[in-house]
């Protein structure tokens, strides 16, 4: 019968030399077994010693099973270890190789665009109204200040279904269904939409395109913050360092009217190819609402006044995205579709 | 309107400004300056023809010129023929870059050596005028072209549709100078009268038919004139606003209408019968011969101007070729009249024929302007062609324009505006826009506008006013944030809450398209979808002719041209409305549902077909709102589909409408059990009607059933299938024993046994 201590020395040195996990489980059984290891049998005739050497054997005993054990531990960690840092060179890959195709398909860059907008007026107290593409001449004209005859009626040249019903030009007689709606201000909305209007397509501009207008009716309304709305709307979605001018112009709808023109994002206003060296991009219209347009809706002037805004979602896509005509919109092209 | 810069200069101090300064000031006044083209004339020099011999060897016509540059001659070739020997012209030397962007440089053509070039007036920007070299009719040889013509800017201007009188020089002078607060050089109206008797108005008797649609009718005659070309300088402005030059009375007319924006006519008189002048409307089959040497039929919405037999004049449209003024002409009626906007885009609009005329009387020219046009047109006359202007002209002006007074609380314009612009800057503004400010006691203030200016009606019109030359600019952008004791609670938008359907959509491979909604109303009835379709009157092709009451047929195009571009598999989805007509309600708007429909290519195959099918139906999850299948061969074929197309379209709201809020459910607290069950039945036996039935023998314990798999083939009789479907019992109670489990399949065995003839497999 081998003494405890000569028996830790083989066994440690059995698991030192043990090249991986199949030899170390064989050395532990071997020593540590529970009634077969070689540990174990130490004590097997323990019964019959004196005292004294019954307790000396016994601790001698546990020390080699403590040994044996931190060994064989020490030596897997050491094992696994070693086998970590191959890890890099054994399952080596070729991360170049692309991946399987998720096979996901696109979202309309022009209901992005739309949703963004959205998204930022919404931050702003506006809500979405919608309304009806086919429109009477009453809600898409005459309430709007366009009267039969009127010289800017050129600019909505429409598609008429009967001289009473029309395609809507604009998505403004949307603000005046919701101010009838509501009655009472304060209004805040914006009421995107598709709407069409007699050109000829062509690379600019199409006889169907989509709008966001917005209608905020309030005490007190001014200019100024028709022009922080904009300015808040412009840097909301094409960054802080853009800056908004607003021209006057004339619609018959507003009082005063105006264009309003975002710096160019590529000279930063300076002038250049792209903005036709004006420093300035158009992006849409914009007035204090004319006090015969509120009273259309049922909204007393002398009590409340308001602005509105209006502009293409084309028009921003292209400008945020850097399409060159307006027609690839509305083809079905995945080629162009799958681009956002 | 095409601005010529230096024209500006005869009513307005231009020192120490430059043509961009003014296009600034222009624009954010509100006279949008869409481009400016800089004519730089000073390394043009002045040569005088000495010979013109044609080119002995070339193909072509060309002339060589030996051209005297004051005190030495070079040799220039050109190929127009109308510089001949004497005449002066403008040279551009080697080494010149040419207004138009080409270089000058030394040539041989044909063993001739060219050294410079002739200037035509398209080369110089002068004009449009290209068929030949550009004659001066002065200057010196040697010395620089701007010497004769100064240099240019050109400034293409947009004139919003409320401000006629901006349609000529005058009017934008007036906005530059107002912006510059600089003084106009000349007064709106003319003082010039005539004083040659006998009067004109018992020379020409004139009469208005209707005083709706001409306003005002001023004729005055000038008799004695000698026609003949007009001066240099007026020629040159003429070209450079793109208007050619004619004989010295029309051109008068013309520089007129681009000074002052009021279109002028002059009519030989003698040619006139009576001489008398009537406005009347068209009478049925009237025609005219225009100047433009067209002959038209006439309708009778048309106006005209008649004399006592014909009508001579397409009103503020275009004149008549049989009385024009000639070479011939001693005596003229000039022609100055306000007629209805309204009318004469209806006139024009009808015959394609836009003129310089017509674009300014469809927008509402005021009638005093017609006054002021027809004096600074006589005073012309007067000056450049002879003739006697005579006094007491025929003015028909039935209803006299009324002044329009606005009164105004001036608190407004800061109200408005948001910033604060001292009252004297506002009325000084006011002021040099020629608006006469009268203050009351109450402290408001009583505008009458120029007479010129009938688009001012309402308080926010003079707002309007003072801002836009004050500069808004100068107004600080702000948010309005006040107390609000009322509000809407945010609801989520129609888009927002398809959102979802948007993400499903794209996990599933389907990209979103935007089609047009105006579709071809011929091929919604070949598709027998057109009954309640809705078809435009005036419609710009008649593939844009009709509403769509479908999604469909868009999408079916949108596959086909894909499949045209080489995709295999397309899969495309919109939302959009579908326009549905009231039956029998007229004037009644229609419905407008709003629609997802989607399609997916499928293969060739009948099963890849049914694939696509189910493929496409899981993206529906089980709601029945619309119509889902496989595109019937015959519409695919009409379509010019190719292989297989899978489809579905519904309406979106009822889905909406029934989206649900999840409740939370207690997670299992036992294990489920799982088991397989292969089902043999008759084809005709639906997967659905085979899963209903394992249902209701299942009992509660049955938590989920699914079918995952079907099979034809040697292992099942001839007209059977088998149907695998996947089974999950749990109770919430207690750990199922597999005996219990044994037990509710045996039941379920058994029932579908009874109800569908089923075999089972292992
Ligand atoms: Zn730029």
């Amino acid at each position: 019968m081998s003494d405890p201590s000569a028996l830790t020395t083989e066994a440690l040195a059995a698991i030192a030399q043990a090249p991986g996990e199949d030899a170390l489980a064989k050395v532990e059984l071997e020593y540590l077994g529970r009634k077969s290891g070689r540990v174990s049998r130490l004590l097997a005739n323990i019964g019959q010693l004196p005292p004294a050497e019954k307790a000396a054997l016994g601790k001698a005993a546990n020390e080699a099973k403590r040994a044996i054990e931190a060994a064989l531990a020490a030596r897997r960690a050491e094992l696994e270890q070693a086998r970590l840092a191959d890890l890099a060179e054994t399952e080596a890959i070729d991360v170049t190789f692309p991946g399987p195709p998720l096979g996901r398909g696109h979202i309309h860059v022009l209901t992005q665009v739309r949703r963004q907008i959205e998204t930022v007026l919404e931050s702003l107290g506006y809500q979405v109204e919608l309304g009806p593409e086919v429109e009477t001449e009453w809600y898409n004209f005459e309430a709007l200040n366009i009267t039969a005859g009127h010289p800017a009626r050129e600019n909505w040249d429409s598609f008429y279904f009967s001289p009473e019903l029309l395609l809507r030009a604009h998505t403004s007689p949307v603000q005046i269904r919701a101010m009838q709606r509501i009655k009472e201000p304060p209004i805040y909305i914006i009421t995107p939409g598709r709407c069409y209007r007699r050109d000829a397509p062509e690379a600019t501009r199409l006889p169907y395109f989509s709008q966001v207008e917005g209608l905020a009716v309030d005490r007190g309304m001014t200019v100024g913050d028709m022009k922080g709305t904009l300015l808040y709307m412009i840097q909301s979605l094409y960054g802080a360092d853009r800056k908004v001018r607003v021209r006057p112009s004339y619609f018959p709808f507003t009082e005063p009217s105006f264009e309003f023109d975002v710096s160019c994002g590529i000279c930063g206003g300076m002038g250049c190819k792209s903005c036709r060296h004006k420093g300035w991009l158009e992006v849409g219209g914009c007035g204090m609402v004319h006090p015969q347009v509120l009273r259309n809706g049922g909204i007393d002037p002398s009590q409340w006044n308001g602005y509105a805004w209006g502009f293409g979602i084309e028009r921003m896509a292209m400008l945020k995205h850097d399409v060159d005509d307006i027609r690839l919109f509305y083809e079905p092209d995945l080629r162009f579709l799958e681009q956002f | 309107m095409r601005i010529s810069y230096e024209w500006l200069g005869d009513f307005l101090d231009l020192e120490g400004l430059t043509p961009k300064d003014a296009a600034d000031v222009l624009t954010r006044q509100g006279v949008e300056v869409e481009s400016l083209t800089m004519v730089d004339l000073s390394a043009i020099v002045i040569g005088k023809v000495l010979e013109q011999t044609k080119h002995p060897k070339s193909r072509n016509d060309l002339w060589v010129h030996q051209v005297d540059l004051g005190g030495r001659v070079q040799q220039i070739i050109a190929g127009a023929p109308n510089a001949v020997p004497g005449s002066l012209v403008p040279v551009a030397l080697p080494g010149t870059t040419v207004p138009n962007g080409k270089v000058v440089k030394d040539m041989n053509i044909a063993g001739y050596q060219a050294s410079g070039m002739l200037c035509s007036a398209s080369e110089l920007l002068l004009g449009d005028d290209h068929s030949g070299i550009l004659i001066l009719d002065r200057g010196t040889p040697g010395q620089s072209l701007t010497t004769v013509i100064p240099s240019q800017a050109i400034m293409e201007a947009e004139v919003t549709s409320n401000r006629p009188d901006c349609m000529g020089h005058l009017g934008i002078a007036r906005e530059l100078g107002a912006g510059l607060d600089r003084p106009m050089k000349r007064d709106f109206m003319p003082a010039f009268t005539g004083t040659a008797d006998p009067p004109g108005r018992d020379l020409v008797r004139v009469s208005i038919e209707d005083p709706e649609l001409c306003s005002r009718y001023i004729g005055g005659v000038i008799t004695g004139v000698r026609v003949g070309p007009s001066p240099d300088w007026m020629q040159r402005r003429l070209r450079a606003s793109a208007v050619r030059p004619i004989n010295n009375i029309v051109d008068i007319t013309n520089y007129v209408l681009l000074e002052y924006a009021q279109p002028l006519h002059a009519f030989d008189l003698a040619k006139l019968k009576g001489p008398a002048i009537e406005v009347r409307r068209a009478r049925d089959r009237e025609r005219l011969l225009g100047l433009d040497g067209v002959e038209r039929e006439l309708t009778t919405d048309m106006l005209v101007i008649a004399d006592a037999e014909r009508p001579v004049a397409l009103a503020g449209v275009i004149g008549g070729e049989e009385t024009a003024v000639t070479e011939a002409t001693t005596d003229i009626l000039l022609e100055s009249a306000t007629f209805s906007g309204p009318s004469i885009r209806q006139t024009s609009r009808a015959l394609g024929l836009r003129t310089e005329a017509s674009a300014r009387f469809e927008r509402a020219l005021p009638p005093e302007l017609a006054l002021a046009g027809a004096r600074r047109a006589a005073s012309l006359i007067a000056e450049l062609a002879g003739g006697k202007v005579h006094r007491d002209w025929a003015d028909v002006y039935p209803r006299p324009q009324e002044p329009v007074r606005v009164n105004i609380r001036p608190s407004l314009i800061d109200d408005v505006l948001g910033t604060h612009v001292p009252l004297q800057e506002a009325e000084a503004i006011l002021k040099r826009l020629n608006f006469h400010v009268k203050v009351r006691g109450d402290g408001e203030w009583d505008v009458l506008p120029p007479v010129f200016r009938l688009d001012v009606a309402i308080p926010e019109d003079l707002v309007e006013e003072v801002g836009r030359v004050y500069g808004y600019d100068r107004v600080a952008p702000t948010l309005p944030g006040r107390r609000h004791d009322r509000w809407t609670p945010l609801a989520p938008s129609m888009d927002r809450r398809l959102d979802d359907g948007r993400e499903v959509l794209a996990g599933a491979g389907f990209t979103e398209t935007w089609t047009p909604a105006l579709v071809s109303g011929t091929k919604l009835e070949s598709l027998r979808i057109a009954a309640h379709a809705m078809r435009v009157l005036n419609a710009l092709s008649d593939d844009m002719d009709t509403l769509r009451t479908s999604l469909l047929p868009s999408l079916f195009d949108a596959v086909a041209l894909n499949r045209d571009r080489g995709r295999d598999e397309v899969r495309l989805y919109e939302i959009a409305t579908a326009f549905l007509a009231r039956v029998g309600e007229k004037n009644a708007q229609p419905e407008e549902p709003l629609r997802l429909a989607a399609v997916a290519t499928a293969g060739t195959t009948a099963q890849e077909g049914e694939d696509g099918f189910r493929a496409l139906k899981s993206v529906l999850d089980g709601r029945q709102l619309g119509y889902i299948g496989e595109v019937h061969p015959a519409v695919a074929a009409q379509s010019k589909l190719d292989g297989r197309v899978v489809a579905f379209e519904i309406d979106v709201e009822p889905v909406l409408g029934a989206a649900h809020v999840p409740r939370a459910q207690p997670l299992p607290r036992f294990p489920g059990v799982e088991r397989d069950l292969a089902v043999v039945v008759e084809d005709a036996v639906a997967a659905g009607a085979v899963l209903l039935a394992i249902k209701e023998s299942a009992g509660e314990m049955l938590e989920h059933a699914r079918a995952f798999d079907e099979y034809h083939g040697a292992q099942v009789p001839e007209g059977h299938k088998s149907i695998a479907f996947t089974l999950t019992f749990r109770s919430p109670e207690r750990t199922l024993t597999d005996a219990e489990v044994d037990t509710v399949m045996a039941e379920i065995r058994l029932g579908l046994e009874k109800r569908h003839r089923a075999r089972f497999r292992e």
